[in-house]
């Protein structure tokens, strides 16, 4: 288990842009619709994730959270601005080469459905490597399996996993191709605190054992202090940052959104991390 | 949707409250059918197919008909009686000669009393025989109809060809051909050609005819020659005529002209009026082609529309389960059963109706069609208004409606069951399938279908049994489809699970999924490939005996033989035999023609020959008693028959010939194998005073020792160049073209087995669309995890094929089966072959699985296309 961080070889935290972010966005805006229908999911948004760091993103419903996570994964192009991953730009890339970028760069944790209902257990964990035809490093996914302790059902389909294993299982697939960034999409939302907390452990664990960039979308506030830091968006635009979260804290913060409107647009653009 | 009523309301209120609702159920499913349109679109065409075809063929069917009907009678508006032999002789079972009704001659004597009849205005003798006419080029005219050569009639009325050029023949040798013959012959006015009846006769086209105002009467070729020349070449002897034809003067019916002339007839003739004589001539000529055509055309309209039934069946249960939660929050609002029952009736009721009457426009669009392609692939069906009858509208929409309604139900059923905290349950897909009670069922079934059908086949063997058997194992395939489709998808899939690494297996499991869906995918299919492998397997069969015989039985070098199919063909002449028999190349040549006579009150084919030549050019097996001295008082019969009919060498035997005549035989020889002798032998000598027209429908010739096959081929096709150049063939040539009728009887089956496997290939794409739809979510994560679109096309695509590969195995398999038992079956002297072309067959195996990968192609790309954020925020 310590040896996850000697052995790990490929891109690792270095490998970021020379600013050292693993993905950042920049000027990022995002618009859905036309017209009167219009929607700015993301308004400016400036954000670079640190390369072996845990980033947390909250806002409140509808903030643009998953947007801004999208686009910076790949998986969706933004209006205007860019979005890069360590020193790619996304918006220079085809969709064969963003799929190809995704599965050998980068790893997904969803909310719900991360499985493929038709494989086992060690299949969903290799899914990326095989469909890359890559060949899975042994002793790697052996010592992934140990960590997300589903050593007994690997044989098993996801059907007849706990909401809880299938987390887990999720983020050792997301883990499987030691890719530079993990990104999450509120992956502790369906589950209980204390199978939340496994799955948060062990995103923590990928940052601090094995080196791995982790950017995680979350509502909860105990989540997002197992983050090195916060950033927080409100109406698609990146209003606040926070190191060394507490949940007390980042509680606090949130409150702030509810209780006030929010006005201006501080730290605009300039939301780097130190 | 009803506002709250009081307990007890009046059974008016309630009467509109249930109105109320059920117009609800019409609504939601209404609503549901324009929200998920493309989800039908399979069904749409299935049904549409299906109609069309038996609509288009019932179109066609009666059109084709009543434009015969009116040919004929206008043809023979002008005649009112026909005066007739009496007696008539048919021979049953297949072979080759004039098998349909045979009668005697009338004696031209006759005309004279029937003119002196009152109320008669005209009267002719009329000659009919075969003549085929040899074209410009010298080869025979390739018919595909009668070639009938006659007398050409002066009188008004009673002749139903009208000359349209030239004049009517009036020396020796002069003859009128009808327009559509002289134009395939490249024959004009003028020309010198040879008419073979089947003896050859120089001939000179003096005028060209037309049969009413078609340019022939169907298919016939015509050629109409001087009452003395036809006399000579087409009857036994001078003064007798095929019929007599007489017309009425003013005021006198039909009817009342031929009870007169029926007055004045000897024994032995018959006078029948002119209308009933045009329907007879019109359901040998046409008529029965036409029912067996349109019968042949129905058959795979319910083999298309039985496939459909599968296709659209899966397609009601996929979207009923894919349904499952809507439903349940319908029902946990307070929705009825019925009401869910009926809203998913409502959505089947108006795909039915749409596409039923989509499919009955289509189908007089295809009767339209082809009507007007007959003519330009060279068939000249008579011309005639489109007949769209009401029963040819009725049947298809009512199998319309039936098929669609009819494989809704059961889905719709369980729309109805489903239970209201379906809405909170996470939807899982049906993996159920192989069930004890089905696999016990199933099994049940099979054991029982196969051992009637087996049954049926080896003892007996017996028809109906097997039939039977035939649809119990088919019911079983069906019943067992589901506990068989996941060991078999394993299989089938295991190399493709290898080849394509994760994306193969990926989609051997996504085949895997819902065993019941798969089997009932490809179900279709595998009814589509069992009748194609039945009928496969049947023509190999079929050849393969056609084969065998000619193996056993010819012993000789080469062959002559008549046109084996379609019913034209003079024959070859009996003098063909004489005239190569002179040749030095040749050693024996015996011709084979062909007599009818009841044999103890049942017609049979007599083989007219030379018995002694004819034992040394075919094998006849062992021989009691002596082929030599067969003389005018003795036949020959085959082993088989002779114990049917508990014949011995010695035995009397009465036959009766179709001028009247009874004479007893002796059975002179028994002979071990039939074969291309056929079932019984007499001698030329014998046969000569019941002969109308002779012809020969094959011909064996031996060489000499030390002529070569090629040497004597030669001189052989030289010396029958007189007799219209018919091909001289080795023995497997021979054999070859026997059997070319069955290949093109196979290309038509073929074609329109097309349609059934095009509707089975849509079900699996419409499946494919559906589960796609269905897995959304799924293929927007693989994607996300790094699933080029290429790699997921290939994951869809090559799940089709492991579903089409099942289909097909599972077809080949049932096909070839049935194919054995049928052929066992049908064989009822057992002396037929079996055979399972291997070749052929794994030509349907390769078309079944690379139709399964097109099936695949347009699910795969819409598949691929799936916007990877859409699919993850998909409900
Ligand atoms: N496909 C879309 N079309 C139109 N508008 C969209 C689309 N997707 C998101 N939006 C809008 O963009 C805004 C941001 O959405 P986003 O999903 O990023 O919010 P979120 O912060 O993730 O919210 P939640 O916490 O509820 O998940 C919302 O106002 C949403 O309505
Ligand atoms: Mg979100």
């Amino acid at each position: 288990m310590s040896g996850l961080t000697a052995r790990h070889t490929g891109p690792g935290p270095a490998a970021g842009a020379e600013d050292g972010t693993a993905a950042r966005v920049v000027d990022a805006a995002k618009v859905y619709g036309t017209g009167d229908a219009a929607v700015r999911a993301l308004d400016g948004v400036t954000v670079g994730f640190p390369a072996g760091r845990f980033t947390a993103i909250m806002g409140p419903s509808g903030s643009g959270k998953s947007t801004l996570m999208h686009c910076a994964a790949g998986l969706d192009s933004l209006s205007s601005g860019s979005a890069w991953i360590g020193g790619t730009e996304l918006g220079t890339l085809g969709d064969r080469q963003l799929t190809l970028l995704r599965r050998e760069r980068i790893g997904f944790v969803f909310q719900a459905f991360n499985l493929v209902p038709t494989l086992t257990v060690a299949e969903n964990v290799t899914l990326p490597l095989d469909l890359a035809g890559r060949r899975p490093d042994a002793e790697w996914i052996d010592a992934l399996i140990d960590v997300v302790g589903l050593r007994d059902r690997l044989r098993h389909r996801p059907s007849e996993l706990s909401g809880g294993q299938q987390q887990r299982v999720a983020v050792a697939r997301a883990l499987a191709g030691r890719p530079e960034v993990v990104f999450a999409d509120e992956p502790t939302g369906n589950l209980d605190s204390r199978s939340g907390g496994e799955v948060l452990a062990l995103l923590g664990r990928a940052v601090h054992d094995m080196g791995r960039t982790v950017v995680m979308v979350t509502h909860d506030p105990v989540a997002a202090a197992h983050a090195d830091e916060v950033v927080f968006l409100a109406d698609g635009r990146l209003v606040d940052m926070m190191t060394a979260p507490t949940a007390g804290r980042v509680l606090d913060r949130m409150k702030a959104f509810d209780t006030k409107a929010f006005d201006g647009r501080p730290a605009g653009g300039g939301g780097t991390s130190s | 949707m009803n506002s709250p009523t009081r307990a007890g309301g009046t059974p008016a209120g309630s009467r509109s409250a249930s109105t109320g609702a059920g117009r609800a159920s019409l609504r939601i499913g209404l609503a549901g059918l324009r929200a998920h349109k493309r989800r039908f679109a399979g069904t749409f065409v299935a049904v549409f197919l299906g109609v069309a075809f038996l609509a288009g063929t019932m179109v066609m069917g009666d059109t084709l008909r009543a434009s015969f009907g009116k040919l004929f009678a206008d043809a023979n508006s002008g005649t009112d009686t026909v005066v007739r032999g009496a007696d008539e002789v048919t021979a049953s079972g297949p072979g080759p000669g004039p098998g349909q009704g045979t009668r005697e001659p009338v004696p031209t004597g006759l005309v004279d009393a029937i003119r002196k009849v009152p109320g008669v205005a005209a009267v002719a003798p009329v000659i009919e025989g075969a003549g085929e006419l040899v074209k410009a080029d010298g080869k025979s005219l390739d018919t595909r109809g009668p070639t009938v050569a006659g007398n050409w009639i002066d009188e008004p009325g009673l002749n139903p060809y009208k000359l349209v050029e030239g004049h009517a023949p009036k020396a020796p040798g002069e003859i009128v051909v009808n327009r559509d013959a002289a134009r395939r012959g490249g024959l004009e006015i003028g020309d010198r050609t040879l008419l073979r009846t089947p003896d050859p006769v120089h001939v000179t086209v003096v005028g060209v005819a037309t049969f009413g105002n078609e340019d022939g009467e169907g298919q016939t070729t015509y050629a109409g020659m001087t009452r003395a020349d036809a006399e000579r070449y087409l009857m036994p002897k001078p003064g007798e005529a095929t019929t007599i034809k007489v017309r009425a003067g003013p005021g006198i019916s039909q009817q009342q002209l031929t009870e007169r002339v029926a007055k004045v007839l000897p024994a032995h003739y018959e006078a029948i009026t002119g209308t009933q004589a045009s329907d007879e001539t019109q359901e040998s000529t046409s008529g029965a082609f036409l029912d067996i055509f349109t019968t042949l055309l129905t058959v795979f309209a319910g083999i298309a529309l039985l496939v459909a039934t599968f296709s659209i069946h899966n397609t009601f249960a996929i979207v009923v389960a894919q349904r499952t939660r809507e439903n349940a929050l319908l029902r946990a609002l307070g929705a009825t059963r019925r009401q869910v029952l009926g809203s998913t009736m409502a959505e089947a009721a108006a795909v039915a109706v749409l596409a039923t009457a989509a499919g009955l426009l289509g189908g007089i669009g295809i009767a339209a069609g082809l009507q007007a392609l007959f003519p330009a692939v060279g068939f000249p069906f008579p011309k005639g208004a489109l007949q769209i009858h009401v029963l040819a509208l009725a049947v298809p929409l009512a199998v319309g409606l039936l098929v669609c309604l009819g494989s809704a139900a059961s889905p719709a059923v369980r729309a109805g069951r489903t239970a209201p905290v379906a809405a909170l349950r996470e939807s899982a897909t049906d993996t159920s399938g192989g069930s004890r009670r089905r696999a016990a069922i199933g099994l049940c079934t099979a054991v029982a279908g196969v051992a009637m059908t087996v049954g049926g086949a080896a003892a007996g063997p017996n028809l109906p049994l097997t039939a039977l058997g035939a649809v119990l194992t088919l019911a079983a395939f069906v019943v067992l489809g589901p506990v068989a489709s996941s060991v078999a998808v394993r299989v089938l899939g295991a190399p493709v699970g290898r080849l394509r690494g994760v994306t193969g297996s990926l989609a051997r499991r996504n085949a895997l999924r819902s065993p019941k869906r798969t089997a009932a995918t490809a179900t279709a299919l595998m009814i589509g490939v069992a009748v194609v492998s039945v009928f496969t397997v049947l023509g190999a069969s079929m050849k393969a005996t056609l084969n065998q015989t000619v193996d056993r039985s010819f012993a000789g070098d080469v062959a002559i033989s008549a046109q084996v199919y379609g019913a034209g063909g003079a024959g070859l002449s009996p003098q063909l035999a004489t005239t190569v028999a002179e040749l030095p190349e040749v050693q024996d040549s015996v011709g084979l023609g062909v007599g009818v006579a009841e044999v103890d009150g049942a017609g049979r084919r007599l083989t007219v020959t030379d018995p002694a030549a004819l034992s040394r050019l075919l094998d006849l097996g062992k021989v009691q008693g002596s082929l030599a001295h067969l003389g005018t008082t003795q036949i020959a019969v085959a082993k088989d028959e002779a114990d049917k009919r508990g014949l011995a060498a010695g035995s009397r035997v009465p036959l009766t010939f179709a001028d009247g005549t009874r004479v007893d035989f002796t059975v002179g020889a028994v002979y071990d194998q039939a074969g291309l002798a056929g079932n019984y032998l007499i001698s030329r000598a014998a046969w000569e005073p019941h002969r109308v027209q002779d012809k020969d429908t094959l011909v064996a010739i031996d060489f000499r020792d030390g002529v070569s096959t090629a040497q004597g081929k030669a001189a052989v096709t030289e010396a029958v160049t007189a007799f219209g150049s018919p091909d001289v063939q080795t023995k497997s040539e021979y054999a070859t073209s026997s059997a070319a009728g069955i290949d093109t009887f196979l290309t038509l089956i073929y074609a329109l087995l097309a349609l059934a496997v095009l509707i089975a290939l849509l079900g699996i794409a419409n499946t494919l669309t559906l589960a796609v739809h269905e897995r959304t979510r799924e293929l927007g994560l693989l994607r996300a995890v790094g699933q080029t679109r290429g790699q997921l096309r290939a994951m869809v695509r090559w799940e089709s094929v492991v579903v089409a590969a099942f289909g097909t195995a599972g077809g080949l398999g049932l096909g070839t089966f049935l194919g054995w038992a049928l052929v066992k079956a049908t064989d009822g002297s057992g002396t037929g072959a079996f055979a399972v072309p291997p070749l052929p067959l794994a030509v349907v195996l390769l078309v079944g699985v690379a139709a399964g990968m097109l099936a695949g192609w347009r699910p795969a790309r819409r598949a691929a296309r799936l916007d990877i954020l859409r699919a993850i925020a998909t409900e």
